[in-house]
């Protein structure tokens, strides 16, 4: 009996960590994403990034599932820095002016004759890069931690428990409404409904009345987590005990210290030297911003 | 001096915030220490809401209004947290999933004691203790989600165990579960209440096991406690039954037919061991009947699988080289424990999945070529849960809903609408908004649903979970309404006992295979099969074999005939 779970699929020394080392490890990756602007620097974090989830045995579908939802957001980001990001990319570059990779021809109309710069470009993809390796951090660090493990985590960051046992109740909640509105959607298919066949506001209008059984099963599976949650005496009240205590091991210190020199080392080169600064691939003469 | 009852409950009565009538009505109960009560009545009688107010989810959760005083443990309902109550009464529900919170089966017992603030050194020493009574120990580190739903059901009694409550309420604990889980499930709660002195009260509609475990039954009607006695006061108490329509345990039902046809003045027993012993005092057995053969195996088939083998992608074989074929008008009962395999040959058959080896034919042709939505004109699907099918505002929108991809001119659609409508007597609730509507009704809606594009062939998985005797069987005497019309029925279904009146030919799977295929008849008195596949013979079955080899009755009026002198076979 398989339940769909965003749960990574294989233990590995990553998954064996205290949930405190991947915090860390969530910060440091995170400063180095916003402090470097280099496209280069962005686009190898972002893989190494890609990588450690795949190590990790994060679902390739998840994975899948992500980039397919972000790619319009990711191309608008784009055409967004490409045609219109060019103030702050002249600032960052030092240049007089942009180069032109191609523009829109004149008679269209509203953005006719709009410039697409190089620049802007290679800025969209860094932005581009950085988002996907903060999108990435999350289901690394958060989907290799045991709920349980999460929960006593974040307790002992001081969180309060019931805050820490409502955000992974979250993470649980989501993958049964998955669940839910796939068996919702076969069952329109058992009763004729072919989606392929409909024009796209009928698609739409028959899409949306899968809204109604998924969350009223939604809702009445939260009602009967609740009934099961306040029978076991959960009140989120102190003096709470855990079976697992949570405790630093040799692997989890290393790694927070080597997450602490790392933030350390990223903001003293990005401060002090041109490391990390926008630079445009095989222009060595970039500024450092 | 006698121990204080574990649970009281004085002149209760309760209304839910919304509800047109109170769901319990003035109850008195009381719950003495170690001892088992059963609650029976049918859907809607209020056996959840009482089961709730055991431990103040009704009313400090839900609301409502609510009369009378309630105690567990001696603290009243109303006034203690329900995370204090806790401490005092644990809860098991009905659907086995929906109650595991945590990741692993030792946190999923460990849960309940940290949340208490037990220390952890005696949190390991009860998640042990607990998880042995349930014999589910050497699983603690498992994901309870890979447990099957007979283990799950356990796990939840052992986190009820862990927190040494004086009452455990188990709420329909059975329902979802095959016979042998659920035979399970009764053996612990005999074996806790025993040996440590548990109290329990069970919900549930699974007479011959709550004939064997509980010490008392508690009759609800409509909110009010009607009757209270022993198994045995209750179950025969037939004019008590007839109106609460509750079904007795089945060699109940056997006497009682035995004494209103003269032929024992013993009472009826409620175990089949004392029912077999009594079997001594009737008048000699004899043969009766001949297996009969199924109608239509000669018919052409419509659903067939050819040499079907099926692995999901974790590896689990499903199927292993299944040959089947069921003909046109057929009526056909599909069996078998949970994970036998009955839902993977269904979901092949509508093209939901595709076999790994072989070849679904569906009307002769390979489904592989068709869609899902095509087959669905030809073969009409009512899952176990209808509210999964329900989209629209009313009955009769969800009716039409169906008939969209048809393309039908406003007459034609108009007449097929009604035509669904009046056959599941649905025509009074055509405006009413399907989901208001009782659970019996919901699967009607369903079925309507499914009807209205006039399938030759209709598909029924597990019908009648969820519902009590007569909720399944009106669905049921609609499936036969259905056949009697010239469709191909199908039936998944682990209520043996439902199905004599209606199915011809029983299917029987096991571990991936087809082990039988035969008539009803035979396969019923296949009882070696049945039992190696978890499934309980009918007792009318077990008495004709024990009266004689060679009778093949199946149900009370055959037994009854069996026994009369001169009785005639039926014709094959």
């Amino acid at each position: 009996m398989n339940r769909p779970s965003l749960q990574a699929t294989r233990a590995t020394a990553f998954s064996a960590l205290d949930f405190r080392a991947k915090l860390a490890v969530f910060l440091a990756v995170t400063v180095a994403a916003v402090a470097w602007n280099d496209p280069r620097l962005s686009l190898g974090l972002a893989a190494a990034t890609l990588g450690a989830c795949l190590y990790a045995g994060i679902s390739r579908g998840y994975l899948w599932l992500t980039a397919r939802l972000m790619a319009p957001f990711f191309l608008l980001l784009l055409l967004t820095h490409g045609f219109f990001n060019v103030q702050y990319v002249l600032r960052l570059t030092g240049h007089a002016r942009l180069t032109p990779l191609f523009s829109l021809p004149g008679g269209l109309p509203i953005v006719g004759g709009m410039v697409f710069s190089e620049e802007g470009f290679y800025y969209g993809l860094n932005v581009i890069a950085k988002s996907t390796t903060l999108l990435l951090l999350v289901p690394l660090c958060v989907f290799t931690t045991d709920p349980n493990n999460l929960v006593v985590g974040l307790v002992r960051l001081r969180i309060p428990y019931t805050l820490a046992f409502a955000f992974t109740s979250t993470l649980r909640f989501f993958p049964l409404l998955f669940e839910e509105t796939g068996f919702v959607i076969e069952a329109q298919r058992l009763r004729g409904f072919a989606a392929e066949d409909l024009g796209l506001v009928a698609r739409v209008r028959t899409y949306a009345k899968v809204a109604v059984p998924v969350i009223l099963g939604a809702l009445f599976k939260a009602q009967q987590v609740e009934v099961v949650l306040q029978s076991r005496g959960f009140s989120g009240r102190r003096g709470r005990t855990y079976l697992h205590e949570s405790r630093l091991d040799g692997a989890s210190v290393g790694t927070i210290a080597a997450c602490v020199l790392l933030v350390g080392a990223v903001l003293a080169l990005r401060l002090w030297t041109s490391f990390g600064a926008f630079v445009l691939p095989g222009d060595s003469s970039g500024l450092a911003r | 001096m006698p121990e204080a009852p574990a649970a009281r409950l004085e002149s209760v009565s309760f209304s839910y915030p919304l509800g047109e009538r109170p769901a319990l009505l003035n109850v008195t109960l009381e719950i003495g220490a170690g001892e088992v009560v059963g609650l029976v009545g049918a859907t809607g009688a209020g056996k959840t809401t009482l089961c709730l107010a055991f431990n103040g989810i009704v009313p400090q959760l839900y609301g409502g209004r609510f009369f009378g005083r309630a105690e567990a443990g001696g603290l009243d309902t109303v006034d203690h947290p329900i995370h204090e109550l806790a401490r005092h009464v644990g809860i098991v529900l009905q659907d086995p999933e929906s109650q595991l919170v945590t990741a692993s089966v030792e946190n999923e017992v460990a849960f309940a004691l940290e949340n208490l603030g037990v220390p952890p050194a005696e949190i390991r020493r009860r998640v042990d203790e607990a998880l042995a009574s349930v014999e589910l120990d050497g699983l603690a580190r498992k994901h309870p989600h890979e447990l099957s739903g007979g283990q799950q059901q356990r796990l939840a009694l052992a986190t009820a165990l862990a927190q040494r409550p004086r009452l455990i309420v188990l709420d329909e604990p059975t329902a979802q579960l095959d016979p042998r889980a659920s035979a399970d499930v009764f053996r612990l709660v005999r074996a806790i209440s025993r040996e440590r002195g548990t109290a329990f009260v069970v919900a549930s509609h699974a007479a011959e096991e709550l004939a064997r475990t509980a010490g008392r039954l508690a009759v609800l009607s409509r909110g009010r406690l009607v009757a209270m006695g022993t198994p045995e006061e209750v179950y025969r108490d037939t004019a008590l039954l007839s109106r609460e329509r509750i079904r007795p345990p089945g060699v109940t039902a056997a006497f009682v037919a035995f004494r209103a046809a003269g032929l024992t003045r013993l009472p009826p027993p409620v175990l089949l061991e004392e029912g077999l012993g009594a079997l001594a005092g009737l008048p000699p057995g004899r043969p009766y009947a001949v297996p009969l053969a199924a109608r239509g195996r000669d018919a052409p088939p419509v659903l067939a699988a050819r040499h079907v083998s099926f692995t999901y992608p974790d590896g689990t074989r499903a199927l292993d080289d299944v040959d089947v074929s069921i003909g046109r008008g057929e009526y056909v009962a599909l069996l078998g424990p949970n994970g036998s395999g009955k839902s993977t040959l269904l979901r092949l058959f509508l093209h939901l999945l595709n076999p790994s080896a072989g070849r679904i034919e569906v009307e002769g042709r390979d489904v592989a070529a068709r869609r899902v939505t095509d087959l669905a004109r030809t073969i009409g699907y009512v899952s176990q849960n209808p509210d999964r099918q329900i989209f629209n505002p009313t009955v009769e929108s969800e009716v039409a809903f169906s008939l969209l991809p048809l393309r039908l001119g406003p007459a034609e659609r108009a007449s097929r609408v009604e035509r669904a409508l009046s056959a599941l007597g649905l025509l009074g609730l055509r405006g009413a908004h399907p989901l208001a509507l009782s659970k019996g009704d919901r699967a009607r809606v369903v079925i309507a649903a499914v009807l209205v594009m006039e399938p030759a062939i209709l598909v029924f998985d597990e019908p009648t979970i969820g519902q009590d005797e007569a909720g399944a069987r009106s669905i049921l005497d609609v499936t036969r309404g259905l056949h009697r019309e010239g469709r191909t029925v199908v039936v998944v279904t682990h209520h043996l006992h439902l199905m004599p009146d209606y199915a011809e030919r029983v299917l029987i799977m096991g571990r991936g295979r087809v082990l039988s295929d035969t008539s009803l008849r035979v396969a019923y008195h296949s009882t070696e099969l049945l039992r190696a596949n978890h499934l309980e013979p009918p007792p009318a079955a077990l008495l004709a074999r024990a009266l004689h080899p060679e009778n093949w009755a199946l149900t009370p009026a055959e037994l009854v005939a069996s026994l009369e002198p001169a009785a005639p076979a039926p014709s094959p």
